[in-house]
C-alpha cells in the first residue's frame, strides 16, 4: 500500500480502537459519579489507562489523517452522550495537531510520539468545558433550584477557569508518562506475541 | 405495532436532545419540556418491545426527578446530602441525552446507518469509522465478560491485588481479541466491496415518512419553546 490515502482497513482500525478508548473513558467516567473531585482527576487516570489502547493503535497508525479521524468520532461521542458542542473544536485541534506531530516522525519516531499522545490527552479536558464556560449562568441556575451554597462551591472549587489550564497542563504530563507505560505494555505483551 | 423512524430522524433526535440537555432548566415549564422530550425516546423504546431498558430509564429518571424536587432545600449540607444531590443531579441532566443515545444505537441496524450517511454525504472515513464504534460495543462486552470468567477460573478476583495489575489482566486480553476480531472484520468488509471506488448501493430503501416529519415537527418545536422561554423571557 504505497498511497497515501485511507482504505476501509484503516477506518475499521480507527473505529475499534476508538470504541476502546470510549470504553476505558466511560469506566473512569462512571467513578465520576461518586464525587466532583474524582471528576478533576480525570486528567490522571484516563490518559494513563488508555495510553495502552493508544499506543497499540500508533503502531498501526502509517498515514496522516487516522488521528484527525478518531479525534473527529471522539467529538461526535461526547456530543451524543450529552457533553456538549463546546468541547468540539478543543478535542478535534488536538487530534489534527496530534497527528502532525506524529506525522514529523513519520510514525515511527518514539520521542514524537510521545508528545503527540501527550497533545492528544488534552482532547479529555474538553469534558470540563461546558462547565467552564457556564459557570456564573449554571451556579446561579443551582442556587435558585434551592441547592446549598456547599455544593455548588464543592463542584466549582475543583473545576473552574483557574484551574483548567493546570488541568490541561496535568492532562499533557500525564499523556507522555501514559505514553511510556503504554509502550512497555505493548513491547511486554504484544511484540512477544508477535501481533505488532 | 413498532414505529419505524429514518436513521436521520434519530439522528436529528439525539441533536435536539443534546442541544436541551446543555441548558438548565430553571422554571417549573422548562421541566415539564425537557420531561416531555424524555419520555418520547422512552415511549419508542416500549414500542420497539424493548421493556426491560426502557423500564430501568423510566425508574433511574424519575427517582431522580422525585429526590431532586422533594429533598433539595436550604438545609441540605453535609457530605451524604451533596453525594445524592450530586447523583440526582447528574441523572437528571444527562439521563435524557442517554436514553437517546442509547434508543438510536439498539435500534438502527448497520446498514440502515451507513446508508443515512451516505444520503446525508457525510465523507466514508467518518461513515464506516462510526458504523465500526457502533458495532464494537457489545462485541467488546461479550469478550470482557469471558475474559472475566477465564479470569474467574484462574482465581484472579477483581480487587484482590494492586490496582495496575487489575487493568492490565482485563485490558490485555481484552485488546488481543479486539484487534483479531477487527482483522476478521477489515477482511469480511473489503470482501463485501467495502472502499471500492464504485458509489455503494443499499438494500434497504430509506424513507421519510408521516411519523419521521411528525418526530421532527415534534422535537424541533420542544427545542425552540425550550430556547425562547430560557433566555427570551
Amino acid at each position: 500500500m504505497n498511497d497515501k490515502k485511507l482504505q476501509a482497513k484503516d477506518f475499521i482500525t480507527i473505529g475499534i480502537f476508538t470504541a476502546l478508548l470510549f470504553v476505558v473513558e466511560f469506566a473512569c467516567g462512571m467513578l465520576g459519579f461518586i464525587h466532583p473531585y474524582i471528576v478533576a482527576s480525570y486528567v490522571v487516570m484516563i490518559p494513563l489507562v488508555g495510553s495502552i489502547p493508544m499506543m497499540l493503535f500508533y503502531t498501526k497508525i502509517e498515514k496522516f489523517g487516522m488521528l484527525s479521524i478518531m479525534s473527529v468520532l471522539l467529538a461526535i461521542i461526547m456530543f451524543v452522550t450529552g457533553m456538549g458542542y463546546l468541547g468540539a473544536p478543543l478535542i478535534i485541534t488536538a487530534g489534527v495537531v496530534a497527528d502532525l506531530i506524529a506525522a514529523s516522525g513519520g510514525y515511527k519516531s518514539f520521542k514524537k510520539t510521545v508528545i503527540s499522545h501527550g497533545v492528544f490527552c488534552l482532547w479529555i479536558c474538553a469534558n470540563y468545558f461546558p462547565v467552564v464556560v457556564s459557570a456564573e449562568s449554571y451556579r446561579q441556575d443551582l442556587l435558585d433550584g434551592g441547592y446549598s451554597a456547599e455544593y455548588c462551591d464543592n463542584l466549582f472549587r475543583a473545576i473552574n477557569y483557574k484551574t483548567i489550564p493546570v488541568l490541561l497542563i496535568l492532562c499533557f504530563t500525564f499523556g507522555c508518562i501514559g505514553a511510556f507505560v503504554g509502550k512497555a505494555v505493548v513491547k511486554k505483551h504484544f511484540e512477544k506475541a508477535g501481533i505488532v | 405495532m413498532a414505529l419505524k423512524l429514518d436513521p436521520r430522524t434519530k439522528l436529528f433526535m439525539i441533536f435536539a436532545v443534546s442541544a436541551v440537555v446543555m441548558m438548565s432548566a430553571t422554571t417549573p415549564f422548562l421541566w415539564m419540556l425537557r420531561i416531555a422530550m424524555t419520555m418520547v425516546p422512552i415511549g419508542l423504546l416500549t414500542l420497539e418491545k424493548k421493556y426491560a431498558s426502557a423500564f430501568r430509564f423510566l425508574l433511574l429518571y424519575s427517582a431522580a426527578l422525585v429526590l431532586l424536587f422533594t429533598c433539595i432545600s436550604e438545609q441540605s449540607e453535609g457530605f451524604l446530602m451533596a453525594l445524592l444531590l450530586g447523583y440526582c443531579c447528574i441523572i437528571a441532566q444527562f439521563m435524557p441525552a442517554m436514553i437517546t443515545a442509547w434508543y438510536v444505537v439498539r435500534t438502527t441496524r448497520i446498514d440502515e446507518f451507513v446508508s443515512a450517511m451516505q444520503r446525508m454525504h457525510v465523507p466514508d472515513g467518518i461513515t464506516i469509522s462510526l458504523a465500526v464504534v457502533m458495532r464494537f460495543f457489545p462485541t467488546i462486552r461479550e469478550e470482557y465478560a469471558s475474559i472475566r470468567d477465564a479470569m474467574k477460573m484462574r482465581e484472579i478476583m477483581l480487587g484482590g491485588g494492586n490496582a495496575a495489575r487489575m487493568v492490565e489482566y482485563r485490558m490485555i486480553p481484552l485488546l488481543f481479541s479486539c484487534v483479531n476480531i477487527g482483522d476478521e472484520l477489515s477482511a469480511a468488509a473489503i470482501t463485501r466491496g467495502l472502499g471500492g471506488k464504485v458509489k455503494r448501493t443499499s438494500v434497504e430503501a430509506l424513507n421519510m415518512g408521516m411519523q419521521d416529519y411528525m418526530t421532527i415537527l415534534f422535537f424541533s418545536a420542544a427545542l425552540i419553546l425550550f430556547m425562547v422561554f430560557k433566555y427570551l423571557k
